[in-house]
């Protein structure tokens, strides 16, 4: 066969390597920092100059040194990162406490298919409440302080949590428990040791949502009620037309959110060593 | 040659499942023996139950009737006393050769440095020293099923249920792990029952070959295989090996012919 072949192939061989391409300067982490940091100037740049050109009103739409200017001011004066610290801090407490038990609750749920179908409809049921509309109720609960923020991100996150961890303890795969059982384990062995870290990617995978979701929690609760946080200032400095200070509010809420989700990369990529053969390596189409 | 004891004895197990259109009967009145120090191959249509009745023996699924006696005692199934290799490899992803090794271990409560003492020792007869912390998608599947065949060993079951544990490699690393099971039942003297599609292999490999009818399983016929060899390979090389194979080719064939 390979007689016959050669011929051909020895042509085919030519192909990919006049066609395998070259990977440009910019395909690197250098070069694509440059290209995306050269973006986010250049539409500043516009902004700045469609407000000096009078196409942009700075009023509605505050401009780019405007921002800056607050951005410094209230960096200097500490209400920044005092706000950013609080609003930080209601999320993560949010999100830790509503992973936690809502993961813990989901995986318990494996325990008993006979509890887990009793209470399915309801959790579905509750899920299906915008969480977000119980903020003002929250508030009455839980008062105006820390509480009712964190338990805000909490309602948002816990569900989530839950049922991602219940989906994934089901779908565990059942030879692994299989195999457990037939070496004599008993259900919390083959619990602990073929359900429980069979769920840690699907659990962990939610980190990046819930991440985001305890910040909605924080804000969304200090915009109902708060003396602090980037919630309140960016609520406050709207009802005053303050356009530079809620752009500033936004922006440091991006960063948040943009530091946080690198962190739980990391997170994920240290907790599943097991994972990373995979997951680094990309089939080149 | 002393007289041969019997190990376990399935008796007049059946099971069915239901399935849609109906009772689907997979075993109906199955019974076989297997002996002290036994190596049984059991070969038969694909879908005839096979699995089936490894999942019995080791207590995963309940016969629908049926008894298993093993040393004189009737018992409800092997279950923490076989070392069931099953159909596909069955690593633990998350685990290091070294954690699924020590996995049936760890759920018996063995000390754990002991444990890891015995377990390096298993590594390096097996050639996967050096390996014990690395993922199973690093491996091979030839040492994939190595490190199975440890994890099955080490716990030094009393009779090893291999559920067609070589059919997803190529051929030459089946026959060296043919071999090197061989040697490592010789080596720990443990009983085995084989499933396998593969005449050749439980030619070369045991001592007696069972032969499944069609679903539902019946024990058909079972063959002596009276070949002195200390390896697979020169089995194959045996003057009576091709009878063997030639008879046991046309018992499948038959069944084929009248059940499909
Ligand atoms: N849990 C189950 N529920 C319903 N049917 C099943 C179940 N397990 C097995 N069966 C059926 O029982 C029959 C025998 O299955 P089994 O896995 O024992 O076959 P096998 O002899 O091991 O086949 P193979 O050689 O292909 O592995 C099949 O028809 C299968 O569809
Ligand atoms: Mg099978």
């Amino acid at each position: 066969m390979s007689l016959v072949m050669s011929g051909t192939s020895a042509r085919k061989k030519a192909v990919p390597r006049k066609s395998r391409k070259k990977r440009s300067t910019f395909d690197t982490t250098l070069g694509r920092a440059v290209l995306q940091l050269l973006g986010v100037a250049i539409f500043f740049a516009l902004w700045e100059a469609g407000v000096h050109a009078g196409y942009i009103s700075a009023f509605l739409m505050g401009s780019p040194s405007g921002i800056f200017a607050t951005f410094y001011k209230l960096i200097l004066s500490g209400e920044l990162l005092s706000d950013s610290w609080y609003t930080l801090f209601e999320a993560i407490l949010g999100f830790i406490i509503g992973t936690i038990f809502g993961s813990l609750f989901g995986l318990a749920l494996w325990y008993s298919v006979f509890v887990a179908k009793l209470v399915e409809p309801f959790i579905v049921a509750i899920n299906s409440v915008p969480k977000i509309a119980l903020a003002p109720i929250v508030v009455l609960w839980f008062g105006t302080g820390l509480i009712s923020k964190v338990a805000l991100a909490v309602s948002l996150t816990a569900l989530v949590a839950l049922i991602a961890a219940y989906q994934a303890a089901k779908d565990a795969d059942v030879d692994l428990q299989s195999l457990m059982i037939s070496m004599g384990a008993d259900k919390h062995q083959v619990f602990w040791k073929a359900v429980v870290p069979s769920t840690l990617p699907s659990i962990i995978a939610t980190f990046r949502i819930n991440i985001g979701f305890g910040l909605v929690g924080a804000v969304v609760g200090e915009f109902i009620s708060s003396q602090r946080g980037l919630g309140h200032m960016i609520f406050l400095a709207s009802s005053l037309y303050d356009l530079n200070s809620v752009w500033v509010g936004l922006f440091t809420l991006m960063i948040l959110g943009f530091v946080l989700y690198y962190v739980i990369d990391i997170i994920e990529r240290t907790s599943l060593p097991w994972k990373q053969a995979t997951t680094s390596h990309q089939v080149q189409v | 040659m002393p007289p041969k004891q019997i190990q376990l004895t399935v008796q007049n197990i059946s099971k069915s499942f239901a399935g849609k259109g109906g009772d689907v009967n997979v075993l109906d009145d199955l019974s076989f023996t297997i002996n002290e120090r036994d190596f049984v191959s059991i070969i038969g249509p694909s879908g005839c139950g096979k699995t089936t009745i490894f999942n019995i023996i080791a207590g995963l699924l309940e016969p629908d009737g049926g008894t298993i006696t093993y040393r004189g005692k009737e018992i409800e199934s092997l279950r923490g006393r076989v070392g069931y290799m099953m159909q596909k490899d069955l690593l633990f992803p998350w685990r290091t050769v070294m954690g699924n090794v020590l996995l049936g271990l760890e759920t018996r409560g063995v000390d754990q440095k002991e444990a890891e003492e015995k377990a390096r020792e298993y590594l390096k007869q097996f050639g996967l020293a050096g390996f014990e912390n690395a993922y199973p998608k690093t491996l091979s599947g030839g040492m994939r099923q190595r490190v199975a065949l440890i994890r099955t060993l080490i716990m030094d079951p009393d009779i090893l249920l291999l559920d067609e544990p070589f059919s997803a490699l190529d051929y030459q690393t089946r026959l060296y792990l043919e071999g090197v099971l061989k040697d490592a039942v010789q080596t720990y003297n443990k009983t085995v029952i084989l499933v396998t599609h593969d005449i050749d292999e439980a030619v070369a490999l045991s001592k007696r070959v069972v032969v499944l009818s069609g679903r539902p399983a019946r024990v058909k016929v079972v063959h002596e295989i009276d070949i002195e060899a200390t390896s697979p390979i020169t089995a194959r090389n045996d003057v009576k090996f091709s009878t063997y194979f030639k008879t046991l080719c046309a018992e499948l064939d038959i069944q084929t012919e009248t059940t499909s």
